[in-house]
């Protein structure tokens, strides 16, 4: 970041700009922050063979009004414009309107940076906001960049659904975060080609397509995206956080009813205590995900990329996670080899599994040992079984087998099944009332009789 | 202050607030806390009109770096046990909000206020029906220790 300042500094912040045209051309051209896009049209328009008068200047879904400044439109270095050359009916209409006095007010003149206050803030708040706070709630999106691998500032763009072209205007700037996430809420028009984009037959105008890039590093052009992050905020109601009841210049805001706040740090804690007992739930829509710690109804977080704020080891740790309960509620089996832990997707009735693509082991789906013909052997013979068929096998992958029996081994001692689902558990102190910890099974356990629990067990061993 | 971890930074607030404006009957021994801010004795008065009226009890609060998502581990401790249903004789609680319905939105406040209210709604004294085979077997740590929660009218 101190580097870029400097940067910019040694070149008296001029911006180095792509200008695209719809017939393909690209010029790259130097604008100083306090031009207005009168100046560039007229920097621009020479070198396609127009007048500045004929050239319109898209950025961002909006077309910018001659009077607007380069610094108000939130450009970054190597950011891209659309010049469009204007079709006769739109010169003449623009001309007319010029001719009558003060005609309505050119609408679509700011940048949508400008225009757009606060996807953050419900309609009503919008209404009874201080110019403060308004300077505050200035359209701040937060992204997870995987650039600068770290939480940044993000800026809002727009595109075209259907030729993905730059140079499309909205009928209406978005209101709200279901405005810009969900698909096909917002109509524009298309001029990235010559010919304008329709969405159907009936020739409707396309849909808009929202995206995000990182404000923090230098624009590596147009598929340099950055995943949004919808719940963190600028904490502009001072709300203290949840759990540590600092006031935060940013926070992260749970969907629940109440709007629970957290700050990152707090937002972190929650993640890897949770991550460490393995709680975090498979949701059918949003995937592995977690509910406002609070314990509210309805509150998970729908974009998983706010678990992109954990350190990379805690995140690859949650992708392990999230994979292996995938494979497990889609009725699959984890590889039990060690070390190893493959998830497969198996056919209901298939009894024999080969771990593809991992680490090649043949086994029984039902015993999880070694695949046999007949009968599993009940456990404590299967062991020695296993071994002597490996051995005959291959006696170099029998030795590795050895070395790896002694941690099967290890958990065979320590640990006894869960009675619904098999997980083994291991009881690290405590009473013999088990519940099982693997998200989704929850099975209430007697330790003692490895079955479900009841007052029965209570009375009699609870404690052993 | 700034070198403190959000866990600390939390429980120094709640600290603050409770030595100000103590809820009625409920006070903090700061010695114990000055020692070590993981581990607060707190006193709490039976109050007027209920079966502890003019008894003085003792809570234990210990916290760990995970707090306050991680639940606080509670006991009574020191000679004068309360005998309640719900309390053991070697001082564990059980009360559903100290082990799952805890939430980061609680307090130490809050469990002492929900303590207090269980000890006030009591209409008879005695111990858990399981208490002699609970006391002689259990861990040291309440939270190790899986409860059931049956009867929410004490």
């Amino acid at each position: 970041m101190l580097e870029l300042l400097q940067i910019g500094g040694k070149l008296t912040n001029t911006l180095s700009i792509y200008v695209k045209t719809n017939t393909g051309r690209t010029l790259s051209v130097n604008l100083e922050p306090q031009w207005d896009i009168k100046n560039v049209k007229e920097l621009v328009a020479p070198q396609l063979g127009l007048h500045p008068d004929e050239v319109k200047i898209i950025f961002a879904g909006k077309e910018l009004s001659n009077a607007t400044t380069i610094e108000q439109c939130d450009l970054g270095q190597q950011s891209v414009l659309h010049a469009i050359r204007l079709r006769p009916a739109e010169r003449e209409r623009k001309a007319s309107t010029l001719l009558e006095e003060e005609s309505p007010p050119e609408e679509p003149s700011k940048p949508l940076n400008e225009t757009l206050l606060d996807l953050q803030l419900e309609s009503e708040e919008r209404l009874n906001i201080t110019a403060e706070e308004r300077v505050r709630a200035k359209a701040h999106f937060f992204v997870h960049c995987g650039q600068c691998q770290k939480l940044c500032r993000g800026k809002l763009r727009v595109r075209c659904a259907l030729c993905k072209g730059g140079a499309f205007t909205v009928h209406r700037d978005p209101e709200c975060w279901d405005d810009v996430l969900r698909e096909r809420r917002i109509r524009g028009h298309c001029e990235s080609l010559e010919i304008a984009c329709v969405d159907n037959e009936a020739g409707d105008p396309p849909f808009a397509e929202f995206y995000f890039k990182c404000a923090e590093h230098v624009s590596g052009g147009e598929k340099d995206f950055a995943a949004p992050l919808n719940l963190i905020k600028n904490n502009i109601k001072d709300v203290p956080c949840l759990a540590c009841t600092d006031v935060s210049e940013t926070v992260l805001v749970f969907p629940c009813a109440s709007q629970h706040v957290t700050c990152i740090d707090c937002f972190r804690d929650y993640c890897r205590s949770r991550l460490g007992e393995r709680q975090f739930m498979p949701h059918p829509d949003f995937g592995y995900t977690l509910p406002c710690p609070a314990g509210c109804e309805h509150s998970f977080i729908e974009e998983i990329h706010h678990f992109k704020l954990l350190s990379r080891e805690e995140y690859e740790r949650y992708q392990r996670f999230a994979t292996e309960e995938f494979v497990l509620q889609a009725g699959g089996v984890l590889c039990p080899q060690p070390g190893c832990g493959m998830g497969l997707l198996v056919e209901p009735d298939c009894r024999k599994v080969t771990c593809q693509g991992g680490c090649g082991y043949v086994f029984c789906r039902n015993c999880l040992q070694g695949y046999h013909i007949g009968e599993c052997l009940p456990e404590g013979d299967t062991a020695s079984a296993q071994n002597s068929c490996e051995y005959s096998v291959d006696p170099n992958r029998a030795a590795e087998a050895r070395w790896e029996e002694a941690s099967n081994v290890t958990i065979k001692v320590s640990t006894k099944p869960c009675p619904k689902c098999r997980t083994p558990t291991e009881r690290d102190g405590g009473c013999m009332h088990m519940v099982c910890t693997r998200a989704g099974c929850g099975f209430e356990w007697c330790w003692v009789c490895q079955t479900e629990w009841t007052r029965d067990c209570m009375g009699a061993h609870w404690f052993g | 202050m700034s070198s403190m971890s959000p866990s600390e930074r939390r429980l120094q607030k709640e600290l603050m607030s409770l030595i100000k404006e103590p809820p009625q009957g409920v006070t903090v021994d700061t010695e114990s806390v000055h020692q070590n801010l993981s581990e607060w004795k707190i006193n709490i008065k039976g109050s007027e009109g209920t079966l502890y009226e003019g008894e003085d009890f003792q809570l234990l609060f210990k916290f760990n770096n995970k707090y306050p998502f991680e639940s606080p581990e509670v006991t009574f401790i020191g000679t004068n046990i309360p005998v309640h249903p719900h309390v053991y004789s070697n001082g564990h609680i059980c009360l559903s909000i100290l082990t799952e319905d805890w939430s980061p939105a609680l307090s130490v406040q809050a469990v002492c206020l929900s303590i207090a209210s269980m000890l006030s709604s009591c209409r008879e004294k005695k111990r858990p029906p399981d208490n002699t085979l609970y006391v002689k077997t259990c861990n040291k740590n309440p939270k190790k220790t899986k409860w059931w929660y049956h009867d929410d009218s004490v």
